[in-house]
């Protein structure tokens, strides 16, 4: 087998791919090599037609294709090397890629390594309806590739279940062409993609959200015929009386992005339980060292602008490390306290300025997010809006840091 | 008049509250922004939507090329402009930029490609 010997290899040629890989090029690491399976550059980012990406890092709202052509430039401007239609199948500790292409089997010798494979969509499995299983039951990004990028229909009457980002876009994308979308159910008692889209996607059309609701049995045997809606007690279960059918061909799912870590797993990084991510310190370095994550694989994010910045800071940590061959150790244990839901990184080296980023448990507003270090508040920042579908991204310089060990809780209070 | 609006101009999506008469719009509330402003003034008076959608390709490498209307057109004519495109077709190759329908409907607004799509092959 082939070997070849590299500074940075990056798996994952998507926005966070290719924002590692500039920047580990920026931060001086001579060989950069970005593996892509697919066949273009870009990721998810293709069929995301619609626009409204970029508005924290570019402050315009740009479609997907144009965002991923910036990164495309630059990434053709820094002399990054790519290769298309390459799957890693396998990555050791020692981080050594085991790569397939036409061209047969090869083996690439990372000094560094940084894991950018995005997120994979929660399917009906997942959630467990009961039903048969007929044809018109999809996951909302499947439907978004189906129609944007190969020209295809899926379906005349619509109904939605789960009101995430993806789900939301789709309401407007299949009236547009044509589509009756009837409704969207969401199990929770709030929606779980931004309001923007709310009020874009569904008020515009007149397309009602229907909450604490779902989908109780899917109809048809052949092809979806209709859907059992119903609402959800505040301790689950169907509430009596609620349950109602409604006819449709097409049930689209948006209910949860996963992030996609069978990578990750071979080469024996610590997961989250809470994230679905690698565990990372500050430099966004996984149990594993030289091995970096950022992106989707790390955590879920709402906005490929934050996606981006913490590929930045990957792809510099990875260039670093492959020149330094370490980095400093971090042993300061970040813990979600009260109101928060998961807090990235989880460990904290106190040397540098952290971008630490956060979801809280539930909706709340004119709240402080309050880092304490050992008791001791370091920072605390006012929030107005507080939404479990808005990630929060807070900065806190490396002054407030003590250095050694130790425990940094992050709670939402008064 | 008074009314709740959520900007809409960045994800962090304010919950605002206006307050306008016949002609301009006299304050608002609770954003975190200067954008709002001229948000919440067009959803009141002209409220407009750019559209993005995507149109056919001949002999490209793709079936589809994804466009958007420059800058926003009236929200009442969102539909009209699907209609107007449905039917257009392109030859491949397209660049990101370019301009597929000048002027689309009378909206002075151009519908551009937001992506390239080279020749098949």
């Amino acid at each position: 087998m082939r070997t070849e010997a590299v500074d940075v290899a990056i798996v994952g040629g998507g926005p966070s791919g290719m924002a590692a890989a500039v920047a580990a090029r920026r931060a001086g690491a001579e060989k950069v090599v970005l593996l892509e399976r697919g066949e273009q550059l870009g990721g998810i980012l293709n069929q995301c037609i619609h626009d409204g990406f970029g508005t924290k890092v570019f402050e315009q709202a740009l479609t997907g294709p144009e965002y991923a052509q910036i990164y495309i430039d630059r990434m053709e401007e820094t002399g990054v090397s790519y290769a298309l239609n390459t799957m890693v199948l396998d990555l050791s500790p020692e981080r050594e890629l085991t790569v397939c292409s036409s061209q047969g089997l090869r083996q690439i010798n990372a000094k560094a390594v940084v894991l950018c494979m995005g997120c994979r969509e929660r399917t009906r499995g997942a959630i467990r309806i009961p039903g048969h299983r007929p044809a018109g039951v999809y996951t909302a990004g499947v439907v978004q590739y189906y129609m944007n990028l190969r020209n295809l229909a899926v379906g005349r009457r619509v109904v939605i279940l789960g009101s995430g980002d993806v789900g939301l876009i789709m309401a407007r994308r299949l009236t547009l062409e044509g589509a009756q979308v009837l409704c969207v159910a969401e199990i929770l008692p709030y929606p779980s993609g931004l309001a923007r889209n709310i009020v874009q996607c569904l008020d515009d059309f007149d397309i009602p959200l229907y909450l604490r609701t779902t989908v109780v049995e899917i109809h048809g045997r052949d092809r979806v015929t209709g859907v059992t809606l119903a609402q959800i007690g505040p301790h689950g279960g169907i509430v009596p009386g609620t349950k109602r059918l409604v006819e449709c061909d097409t049930l689209l799912l948006s209910v949860g992005l996963i992030p996609e870590n069978e990578l990750s797993k071979k080469a024996r990084v610590a997961l989250s339980p809470v994230t679905g991510g690698p565990v990372v310190d500050d430099h966004l370095q996984t149990s594993v060292p030289g091995v970096f994550t950022a992106g989707n694989a790390l955590q879920v994010h709402d906005l490929v602008d934050y996606a981006c910045l913490e590929a930045e800071r990957a792809g510099a940590s990875a260039a670093r490390y492959a020149m330094a061959g370490r980095l400093p150790a971090a042993e300061i244990a970040v813990r979600p306290g009260q109101g928060i839901r998961y807090v990235v990184p989880q460990l904290v080296s106190g040397t540098e300025s952290v971008d630490f980023s956060m979801r809280v448990v539930s909706p709340d507003h004119d709240r402080y997010v309050i880092f304490r270090r050992d008791g001791h508040e370091l920072r605390r920042m006012k929030e107005n809006v507080l939404a479990p579908a808005s990630m929060l991204r807070i900065r806190v310089r490396s002054d407030r840091f003590q250095r050694g060990a130790g425990e940094l809780t992050v709670e939402v209070g008064a | 008049m008074k009314g709740k609006f959520v900007c809409v101009v960045c994800p962090t999506s304010c919950d605002v509250n206006a307050e306008w008469n016949e002609t301009e719009l006299l304050s608002i509330d609770h954003a975190q922004c200067k954008l709002a402003w001229e948000f919440i003034r067009g959803e009141i008076f002209d409220p407009r939507r750019t559209v993005t959608t995507s149109i056919m390709v001949d002999g490209g490498e793709l079936p589809l090329v994804s466009v958007k209307t420059r800058t926003p057109v009236p929200k009442a004519q969102v539909l009209a402009v699907m209609d107007r495109l449905a039917d257009v077709m392109v030859r491949a190759p397209v660049d990101i930029g370019e301009v597929i329908v000048p002027d689309v409907l009378g909206t002075g607004s151009d519908v551009v490609a937001t992506r390239k799509v080279k020749h098949k092959g």
